[in-house]
């Protein structure tokens, strides 16, 4: 493999499309400054729209299934361990062949049937155990990871990597780790579907569309994700200044309530159904269309976090990051209050420090 | 500047209305879905009628309340990357009032060395409870029936319904069809939006290929060579409709069951019914009196879908083997369903 750094852009690099900008680092006025190493090319790409989910489990099949609904692919990829199970899902999407538009979907437990891949999504992972610590269940992740992750390099070197699977921003930082890729190219699905459940919960109370309520929640998706209440609103308007319909005002307080009930949801979900699928399903398919069609729509994914709001060593976790061909162009200077800042940097260290625990250095 | 009447203790409202306004508290619903059954089969249905845009409201029911609930919960979360829906769930069927169409998926499985006539009659049982909940809550509704064996299980929901009969469709073949055109659009390297043909029948092991009007491009199939110059002999294409047959086993066998074909080829199905899109589906309608059918039995015929309903059935040019196979499919579902107590 050569040296990107000494030989210029990479082929990848070559054939992808420009950002539209010359992002620079930390320029204090601009919106978005580039991750450190990143490798965004200048040229325009053709268009081709192949992705690999990894894991045909609930969540791996709720994202194919949706990507395909959107017409987001010309090829879809299936990849597990499970033969009988993946032949079966495969069957499954092709009998659908006359209510799609033409996809070519194969499926095989050998990564070669990922070769060439735009986009490949990352599902697997072991389900904690009875009794099981998040060390130990971590660690039988990364060595779950150590498998796939450079098996999905090999086939689709210029591939961008998304990762579904939880603990999902230290499964992020591994694939990194593990990739080799700039971090431009590796992504975790992160607070994407927090934050949108947090613009559903506040839609509904005002009664209004969930698209019309903007703000992020960051950080570790987890039970440490920051909601950035500074910069919610609706409709523009600050949401800190108004009350809804019934009266209700909305202060810290109160806003706290619909964070908690907004990280309780998954295990809600899990306990009364078994799993999630579905909203994981579509979150995951909004962050695929923005990069497969080059959107450069801004979401709250897990990505590098170093350098930025004061957070100085390698962790993955979510912040506002705009979206296109060339993955992760930028992060969105957003500004956030002391509190806020303070909160997100809690949440690096708690993740950095279950790296250092971990056999993932 | 906003106005004296808008400011509460200093905080404002986030919307203020134009005085003289004239807003209802409550809007009516322009689409509405129940589900009955949030199984693989039913939550395919429900989240594909929510990606293609088709509904104002979903109701799920069920009667396993943990799972209606999170399977309702699920789906709602998924609001920010949808259009504004209603999504609601219950055990009870009064959340599916006022449904355009309810779309039942609720039935027993198979036990191991169980008899069709043993299984039918526990799922007669079952539609009895369901059925006519459906009906008392959405009288104009049109019923749309997936559950297995889903030709007989369609005449004992239009029988239970007291409904007119276009009012009353099973799933039928229109997956089988499907399946059908896929497997010849792959072995032609085209789409299967050009490969134009119906299976009919039972939607079963004696479900009818119509060869004759199967066409590529508008040609017939029975004339061309695929890819690899391979021509279509009847043979070959029993052999082709072995494998659509044996489709939905296999992808039991491998995965436990069929969910995404089944929805897509449902909310298909709801598009043409809901938009009146008069579209033409191989479903499973009242078949007494077509193709020389003399029984009174639901099967599957072209049929056009709109708002009111199965429209009509299509009159498409049979050859003699394929009526004769169609009347003997009817026969086959008719003996079944008259050894049910009704």
């Amino acid at each position: 493999m050569s040296n990107r750094q000494d030989e210029g852009l990479s082929a990848f690099a070559r054939r992808m499309h420009a950002s539209g900008t010359n992002l620079e680092q930390h320029t204090p006025n601009s919106i978005f400054s580039r991750i450190p190493g990143s490798e965004i090319p200048q040229h325009k790409i053709k268009h081709s729209a192949k992705v690999t989910v990894v894991g045909v489990g609930n969540v791996g099949m709720a994202c194919a299934q949706t990507m395909l609904s959107a017409g987001l692919l010309n090829e879809l990829a299936l990849v597990d361990v499970l033969e009988d199970r993946l032949q079966g899902e495969l069957l499954d999407l092709q009998h659908s062949a006359a209510f799609l538009p033409r996809v070519k979907i194969v499926a095989d437990t050998d990564y070669g049937v990922s070769a060439d891949s735009d986009i490949c999504i990352v599902t697997a992972g072991a389900r904690q155990r009875e009794g099981e610590s998040r060390i130990d269940l971590l660690d039988r992740n990364v060595n779950l990871f150590k498998k796939i992750i450079p098996e999905l390099v090999r086939h689709s070197p210029d591939t961008i990597l998304l990762i579904v699977s939880n603990p999902v921003d230290i499964l992020a930082y591994v694939s990194w780790k593990l990739s080799g890729l700039p971090p431009n190219r590796v992504i975790g699905s992160g607070t994407n579907l927090d934050s949108s459940r947090l613009r559903s919960l506040l839609a509904d109370k005002f009664e209004v569309s969930a698209l019309n309520v903007h703000g992020y929640i960051i950080g570790e998706h987890g039970d440490n994700s920051v909601p950035l209440w500074s910069s919610l609103s609706v409709a523009n308007v600050p949401v800190l200044n108004f009350h809804d319909k019934k009266g209700v005002q909305y202060n810290k307080e109160t806003l706290e309530e619909f964070h908690k009930a907004v990280v309780k949801s998954a295990y809600e979900v899990i306990r009364l159904k078994g799993y999630t699928s579905w909203a994981i399903g579509f979150s995951v398919a909004s962050i695929v269309k923005s990069l497969l069609r080059d959107q450069m729509h801004v979401h709250p994914v897990s990505v590098l976090a170093n350098s930025f709001y004061g957070i100085d060593y390698d962790v993955f976790l979510s912040l506002p990051a705009q979206l296109g061909s060339a993955g992760v162009l930028g992060i969105a200077n957003l500004p956030i209050t002391e509190d806020e800042a303070q909160r997100l940097q809690n949440s690096a260290k708690i993740l950095r420090g279950m790296l250092d625990k971990s056999k993932m250095q | 500047m906003s106005g004296d009447n808008m400011e509460r203790g200093g905080v404002k409202p986030l919307f203020v209305k134009i005085p003289g306004s004239d807003l209802p508290t409550q809007i009516e619903t322009r689409f509405k879905v129940t589900v009955v059954g949030v199984g693989n089969v039913g939550m395919a249905c429900a989240q594909t009628c929510l990606t293609e845009d088709l509904v104002d409201e979903l109701a799920l029911v069920d009667i396993q309340a943990d799972k209606l609930r999170g399977e309702m919960l699920d789906l709602q979360h998924a609001a920010a990357f949808l259009p504004r829906v209603k999504i609601v769930a219950d055990t009870d069927y009064a959340i599916s009032a006022g449904s355009d169409i309810c779309i039942v998926t609720a039935g027993a499985r198979q036990r191991e060395g169980e008899s069709r006539p043993s299984l039918l009659g526990r799922n007669l049982t079952l539609f009895k409870s369901i059925i006519p909940q459906l009906v008392h809550y959405s009288p104009n509704a049109i019923l749309l029936i997936v559950s297995n064996p889903v030709d007989i299980l369609t005449y004992v929901s239009w029988k239970l319904s007291g409904f007119p009969p276009n009012r009353v469709i099973g799933t039928g073949t229109n997956l089988d069809s499907s399946r059908l055109r896929f497997l010849i659009a792959d072995k032609f390297d085209v789409n299967a939006h050009n490969v134009h043909g119906y299976m009919v029948g039972e939607h079963g092991d004696s479900s009818v290929p119509l060869w004759s009007t199967l066409t590529l491009a508008n040609v017939p199939v029975l004339n061309v060579r695929d890819k690899n110059g391979v021509s279509y002999s009847k043979e070959s294409l029993q052999e082709l409709h072995r494998t659509v047959v044996e489709s939905a086993y296999e992808v039991i066998k491998l995965k436990g069951y069929t969910s995404w074909a089944i929805g897509y080829s449902t909310a298909s199905l709801v598009k043409s019914l809901l938009r009146d899109q008069r579209r033409i589906y191989p479903v499973s309608v009242r078949a007494k009196g077509f193709y020389g059918i003399e029984n009174e039995v639901y099967l599957s015929l072209p049929s056009q879908l709109g708002r009111a309903g199965v429209l009509g059935v299509a009159n498409v040019k049979m050859g003699e083997e394929e009526m004769q196979k169609l009347q003997q499919s009817a026969k086959t579902i008719w003996k079944l369903q008259s050894e049910l107590e009704f």
